[in-house]
């Protein structure tokens, strides 16, 4: 690890304590109030924490919650339910099957410089709690997305933050210069589990070095919010996780896909086409809840969880090792409506706590002794 | 029809051969507005373990009952759990999804060709054909006898035709064996099943010309007119539509899992610009 890690401790309050926005961009708190049609919801699934005593049995007093969350750099999002990239497109596939404009902010599909025909298929297949992808990141590249996607995102009141992709550090700086200055991308979030050709096929994120290297430079080419995307593939996040911040990444984000392959069923072959795929789903849980616990206590930006979050006990659980926010990535498969779901029942889940907002929410397992390392996160591998 | 959340019920569920069933849910807003070929995505229950909805063609669409059939064999966990289901039991369906078939409005002479469980994939077409007042013959291949599919299932003006690879019941062979003797009475063929069936046939279709001059379709109207890949327009003018099958998460175009090749080295999404191709579309000798 190249520079001293700006280690800090766990808040309480930890969303508080961000750079002040520079342009705030205004959007309606639509987290906090709750749609129509999702008040009465009988599908609405019971809350797993126990609530205080006089929140029970009794409706909740409808205290305005403020579920807004502020990543920095003026991306203000107005939840913390994000959808994860690769798994909802460009947002527009779902159709009216999902309210886009009630997601905190949508990760689109992992966008190159040049168009990308991705893996040979088999690229997808479920596995137990879970799946494997292997997409192979194919996306008509990055002027393209631009020219396809950029002015319906306009219209949208919810904010579309593009997933990069690259096999160099040229190549990274190049597709955020152009995504510089269009309107409707709201945000940028590298995806660095790919592999960088400068340094014979090392993926960036098992690197410190080039991790921290490729955001400083996205960083000097762009003002708009950068969010770095971890790997679960490595055996010590933190020093990986330190050299992003100290790049000046706003956000980190974690985690990408755990590497696994599956078998054919004939027994003679791997069974995707590209042999390696990513696991995703409620499966990689824990692993990235670890991931999430280890990295929140060691930057001071914010973190955003994800990896298998099905129900609203994943989000308090993020929460909880100190995420402001999560995304929902291979549950949309299953359930398209629940994120916007998730949104409703956080709301209702601080209501019911009598809380105003759910950055209460937020850390509440992290140590509490300041400046405590987390001593058993990485050496404790039974 | 564009696609929704639709809550349907179970009315009724039958093995109607070793390992695989019928079922048929209550849900009109399928039933009505949906075409041959198109599928729906279909949630799997509650258990911890699965991930993924399942992806079953609509096997038949009965707007009068409200009801939608779907066809499929017990392949895993997911499968199994639709067996266990009971009469009422709710299930959550996306659809309906994909492009449909495409029949040429002067096509009089439908050639369906099915191997295995890709019955599913034209079991409709041949419904939707015979209320048109086309005459259908479907072409059936099998493992053996015990895996053919009911001919009581089939309407009665289907001409029906077997293939088993072992010879039990009608031709022994191929499927795709058949196809020669019908060729020339097809105006145009619409097949589901095995990809190596479905490569067989586009190779079939591709000699046809030279065996029978020109397309007797293409005679007629536009026969050197170049339609835009992907289109209604490209399937209808085509003599054979293949309903293709690939592994898929979303079903809906976002996750890019259920590709396969096109003519023009680009990927098709099987759940978006298909599962209905021409077979002029797809890239058979790509390796993917
Ligand atoms: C089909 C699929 C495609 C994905 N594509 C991308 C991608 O292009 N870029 C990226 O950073 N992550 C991609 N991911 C990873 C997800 O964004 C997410 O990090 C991961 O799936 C874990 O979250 P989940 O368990 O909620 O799915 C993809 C995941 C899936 C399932
Ligand atoms: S299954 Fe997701 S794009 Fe087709």
């Amino acid at each position: 690890m190249k520079a001293k890690r700006r280690v800090t401790t766990a808040k309480d309050v930890r969303v508080a304590a961000r750079r002040t926005p520079t342009v705030r961009k205004v959007k309606p708190l639509l987290g906090s109030a709750p749609s129509p049609s999702a008040s009465p919801a009988p599908t609405r699934a019971r809350s797993v924490v126990a609530r205080p005593i006089a929140a029970h049995d009794q409706p909740a007093p409808s205290v305005a919650v403020d579920l807004s969350v502020d990543l920095g750099r003026g991306l203000v999002l107005t939840n913390p339910i994000l959808v994860a990239s690769g798994t909802f497109g460009y947002g527009i596939e779902y159709g009216d099957v999902v309210e886009v404009d009630r997601l905190g902010a949508i990760c689109c599909k992992g966008t190159t410089l040049k168009p990308r025909i991705g893996n040979v298929p088999p690229r997808v297949t479920e596995t137990p709690g879970g799946m494997l992808n292997s997409i192979g990141l194919q996306n008509p590249g990055v002027d393209a997305v631009v020219d396809k996607y950029a002015k319906t995102w306009t219209g949208w009141r919810t904010s579309v933050i593009v997933n990069v992709a690259g096999e160099s550090v040229g190549d990274y700086v190049e597709v955020v210069r152009r995504l510089d200055g269009v309107p409707g991308v709201a945000g940028i979030e590298l995806n660095i589990s790919c592999p960088n050709v400068g340094k014979g096929g090392l993926q960036f994120a098992i690197d410190a070095d080039a991790a921290g290297s490729v955001t400083a430079a996205v960083r000097r080419a762009t003002d708009l919010p950068l969010l770095v995307k971890l790997s679960p593939n490595v055996a010590d996040v933190r020093p990986i996780a330190g050299a992003i911040a100290d790049a000046g990444a706003d956000v980190l984000t974690a985690v990408n896909t755990l590497s696994g392959i599956a078998v054919a069923p004939s027994r003679q072959k791997p069974l995707l086409g590209n042999i390696y795929g990513g696991l995703s789903g409620p499966a990689i849980k824990p692993v990235a809840l670890r991931i999430v616990y280890e990295v929140a206590q060691i930057v001071d930006i914010p973190v955003v969880a994800i990896g298998g979050v099905t129900e609203l006990a994943d989000v308090l659980d993020y929460l909880a090792v100190g995420a402001v926010a999560v995304q929902v990535g291979t549950a949309i498969f299953a359930d398209p409506t629940l994120p916007v779901r998730l949104v409703d029942e956080l709301a209702e889940e601080c209501r019911g706590r009598g809380l105003t907002s759910h950055r209460d929410l937020i850390g509440t397992a992290l140590p509490r002794k300041p400046g405590a390392p987390s001593a058993k996160g990485v050496e404790y591998r039974p | 029809m564009t696609m929704r959340l639709v809550r349907t019920e179970l009315v009724d569920s039958r093995e109607i051969l070793p390992g695989q069933w019928l079922q048929s849910f209550h849900a009109p807003a399928l039933a009505s507005g949906t075409r041959a070929g198109q599928f729906v995505h279909v949630r799997t229950g509650d258990l911890s373990g699965l991930v993924l909805r399942r992806p079953f063609s609509i096997n038949t669409a009965d707007p009068v009952s409200g009801t939608i059939t779907i066809h499929f064999r017990t392949i895993g966990r997911g499968t199994e759990w639709f067996t266990s289901l009971r009469a009422g039991d709710a299930v959550d369906m996306l659809g309906p999804l994909g492009r449909p078939f495409e029949v040429d409005s002067r096509s009089r002479h439908l050639l369906l060709v099915a191997g295995g469980l890709g019955m599913a994939g034209v079991r409709y077409l041949a419904d939707e054909a015979i209320r048109d007042g086309r005459q259908v013959t479907l072409l059936f291949g099998a493992a053996s006898a015990r895996d053919v599919y009911p001919s009581s299932l089939l309407p009665d003006e289907v001409e029906y035709v077997i293939a088993t690879d072992d010879g039990s019941v009608g031709h022994r062979g191929f499927v795709t064996e058949l196809v020669p003797e019908y060729e020339a009475w097809a105006d145009q063929a619409f097949a589901c099943g095995p990809a190596p069936m479905l490569a067989a046939l586009a190779r079939l279709a591709a000699g046809r010309r030279d065996r029978l001059g020109v397309a007797r379709l293409g005679r007629r109207r536009g026969a050197g007119r170049t339609v835009a890949l992907g289109s209604p327009a490209a399937r209808r003018k085509a003599f054979l539509q293949v309903s293709m099958e690939q592994n898929m998460g979303c079903a809906v175009g976002a996750c890019l899992g259920c590709v396969i090749m096109g003519v023009g080295g680009a990927p098709q999404r099987v759940c978006r610009e298909g599962p209905v191709f021409a077979a002029e579309e797809v890239a058979w000798d790509s390796g993917w």
